[in-house]
């Protein structure tokens, strides 16, 4: 040792003269090693252990694959699940086709088996979508990135991150469906599934089918409403407002207020067959446009008919009615001019699809060889098509059947592209036609000689009630009179007149008069023989 | 070799009673008749120590670089800086000065004690004759800046005690802290186990 090589140096008594007052330090044995050599020691262990720990320690690095590195920042981002640190961004970089950012981390030790082609990464920052804020603590944290682990499917290290958060995290029960509609409506990805108007579930993605034809939507549905979607479950767009006019009046459905405005997907199960067994995870349904439309029967068998109208179809549209004494049988499916050369002038040409299934059938199964002949019998019973008024306030036209007794003999033309249906004429036409008929017997009435003699006969009235006037004044003066004799005869009778006075006086003395002939009859008649002999 | 410095007589440490102390023996440790204190000629041991406390050092001096020092969580928002990063955050921020000042003080600094202590303790012990004055006041100036490189735990220190205002802001002390703050302490122990006499001796010794 360094401090050894002087050692071995004189002991103490071969010293040089001890001077006075110089006492010889004491000896102390010791042992031999000092214990300043655990410092290094420790600190290399320590070292050591810090060493081992971050070698096996370091979980597994992963590539993530984002179209942006937004709000994304090497060494700082975190990976979290349940808000949770379980790894670390430490590099962005772009890809060499520069059409991505290809995002390095670093999870926890242990995560390596969490790490399957099913595992999903996303951003999660601050978000409002389908009626919903979410992500607002990473206003002030910065995003992070979010993971849903799955312990199913092929380890991998390389990842495609979500764009947008998934609305369901893998670990939340529930099962898959697929919707099948002609158009996505105003649903988007989270768009809610309802059913009896509870949220049972979203909208976790859609695409277009590679035709183009039709979309495609996935609806997730939590359990344990998953086992209310049947094999016969109806799903139907419960988007917006659906305003109807019934027999009933209006009427106004939707689900909810928040519906109108991000739309949703409404879902319910027919109570018959009580036995439809529970729908498997990725069953195909179709979407229907409302809730109407999801209670029509399903038409499996059209059957197509021409018919011929000739008066005004506005108001006929394809998919209006067509009925049968007022039920519907079937729907119009295009409506068109055509221009028929044997007439020589253009003809309402309307094809129409009879669902024969919406007819039950009594008794016996009919084969669709006897259709014709059953087809044949009821338009020779007088079965035809007119167009009939569907909605008054809004001018709908529907095409009615209906028997019509006394209807021109018809057949049905089985050889023809489309069969054809006789028709009439609708109750308004016939009420028109009639109208015609009567102006045109009005229009032959010979009105302007009966005017002409009407003219002349009330000039004639007309001289004579002048002559009439001419005659007045004399007429005037006759009654002048006449009441002028009215009124001294008025004055002759009157209750104070001298004529009355006398006239009562006279009267009074008849009556005298009278009293003294009728004792005078009376003396007579009991002593008759005073009449010769006077009185007594 | 009997001839040189060390065979002059010393007062004890504590009572100051004059003894005659032999050079350094292995497995006898000199104390004073009069109050037993321990005395010596030369800081014992004085190689062997220094070069235990310069190792230890130098293996904490890594983990000191490497770990994170200190960690600011802003809002929610940690970030954790070792002590280059935070020169650096310091650089690209403009504020070169106050880089340069925590890069000398944190960086240049002990390393310069762990090697000039080294360059001495290998000068000693080779038994160089060059320049003992220089390599004396070289020694002087390792142990006089050494404490200021405690400026930096203190500045955590202080800041861990200051700013804790919950999710506001809060900081924290990592393990590199830790570390420096026993790089720190381990040069400041090596460079006061080191006995500059030693050079003298040798350099003596060389000329007798």
């Amino acid at each position: 040792m360094a401090e050894n090589h002087d050692s071995g140096g004189a002991p103490p008594a071969e010293a040089p003269s001890a001077e006075e007052g110089i006492v010889d330090a004491l000896l102390v044995e010791r042992s031999g090693i000092s214990m300043v050599w655990l410092v290094p020691v420790v600190a290399a262990v320590v070292g050591a252990w810090l060493a081992y720990t971050a070698l096996t320690q370091r979980g597994p690095a992963i590539t993530i694959r984002f179209e942006s590195a937004a709000g994304l920042e090497a060494n700082k981002t975190k990976i979290r699940f349940k808000d949770v640190e379980v790894g670390k961004v430490e590099a962005i970089e772009l890809s060499e086709d520069l059409t991505h950012v290809d995002v390095h981390a670093r999870l926890t030790k242990g995560s390596a088996r969490y790490l399957t082609d099913r595992t999903r990464f996303w951003v999660v920052r601050a978000r409002l979508s389908a009626g919903q804020v979410s992500g607002l603590g990473t206003i002030l944290s910065g995003a992070y990135i979010g993971i849903d682990p799955s312990s199913e499917g092929e380890s991998t290290e390389n990842f495609i991150g979500l764009e947008r958060p998934p609305a369901f995290t893998s670990d939340v029960p529930g099962r898959t469906f697929k919707l099948r509609s002609d158009t996505l409506g105003s649903l988007d990805l989270e768009s809610p599934v309802y059913f009896r108007r509870i949220t049972v579930g979203r909208v976790v993605s859609y695409e277009l089918d590679p035709n183009g034809d039709q979309v495609t939507l996935e609806v997730f549905v939590r359990a344990p409403h998953d086992r209310r979607v049947r094999e016969n479950t109806r799903f139907w767009n419960a988007s917006g407002l659906d305003v109807s006019m019934s027999p009933e009046g209006f009427e106004v459905d939707s689900i909810s207020l928040a519906s109108i405005l991000i739309g949703g997907v409404a879902f319910e199960t027919p109570r018959l067959p009580l036995s439809a067994p529970t729908a498997n995870e990725g069953t195909v349904f179709p979407l229907y446009a409302n809730k109407r439309a999801s209670k029509r029967p399903i038409i499996g068998i059209k059957v197509p008919f021409l018919l011929h109208f000739e008066q005004s179809a506005a108001g006929l549209v394809v998919g209006s009615p067509v009925d049968f004494q007022g039920i519907v049988v079937g729907q119009v499916s295009d409506v068109s001019l055509v221009f028929d050369e044997r007439l020589r002038r253009p003809r309402i040409s309307v094809l129409i699809d009879i669902e024969p299934e919406r007819v039950r059938v009594t008794d016996v199964e009919i084969l669709p060889e006897r259709r014709q002949e059953i087809w044949n019998a009821m338009v020779a019973q007088g079965l035809r098509a007119r167009l009939s008024t569907h909605n008054l306030l809004t001018g709908q036209l529907a095409v009615s059947l209906d028997f019509h007794v006394g209807a021109a003999p018809a057949k049905i033309d089985w050889g023809a592209e489309v069969p054809e249906i006789p028709t009439v004429p609708s109750p308004i036409e016939e009420l028109k036609a009639g109208l015609g008929e009567f102006m045109a017997k009005l229009n032959s009435l010979p009105l302007e000689p009966i005017g002409n003699e009407l003219e002349g006969a009330l000039s004639r009235l007309n001289t004579v009630l002048g002559d009439l006037e001419q005659t007045t004044p004399a007429l005037t003066g006759a009654l002048e009179r006449a009441e002028e004799a009215l009124s001294s005869i008025e004055e002759l009778v009157a209750p104070d007149s001298q004529v009355s006075a006398d006239l009562k006086r006279a009267l009074r003395e008849i009556a005298d008069g009278a009293r003294a002939l009728r004792l005078l009859a009376e003396e007579l008649e009991e002593k008759p023989e005073i009449l010769i002999r006077g009185r007594p | 070799m009997t001839a040189d410095a060390r065979s002059f007589p010393i007062g004890c440490h504590e009572c100051d009673l004059a003894l005659r102390v032999p050079t350094s023996a292995r497995g006898v440790a000199p104390r004073c008749p009069r109050c037993g204190a321990a005395v010596h000629q030369r800081k014992t041991r004085s190689i062997a120590r220094c070069w235990a406390f310069l190792i230890a050092a130098a293996l904490c001096y890594l983990p000191a670089n490497l770990y994170p020092a200190m960690t600011v969580v802003s809002l929610g928002n940690a970030q954790s800086d070792t002590i280059l990063s935070g020169v650096i955050y310091l650089l690209s921020h403009g504020l070169w000065p106050l880089a340069l000042v925590v890069f000398v003080a944190s960086v240049v600094v002990p390393l310069a004690k762990v090697v000039t202590l080294v360059y001495l303790l290998l000068s000693v012990q080779s038994c160089s004759r060059w320049r003992p004055a220089d390599r004396t006041r070289l020694y002087r100036v390792t142990e006089a800046i050494g404490r200021w490189s405690m400026v930096d735990v203190y500045v955590i220190t202080i800041l861990v005690a200051l700013v804790s205002l919950g999710n506001l802001a809060t900081i924290e002390a990592e393990a590199g802290a830790v570390f420096f703050g026993a790089v720190v302490v381990l040069t400041l122990l090596a460079a006061e186990a080191f006995d500059p006499r030693l050079i003298w001796d040798r350099a003596e010794l060389q000329d007798g």
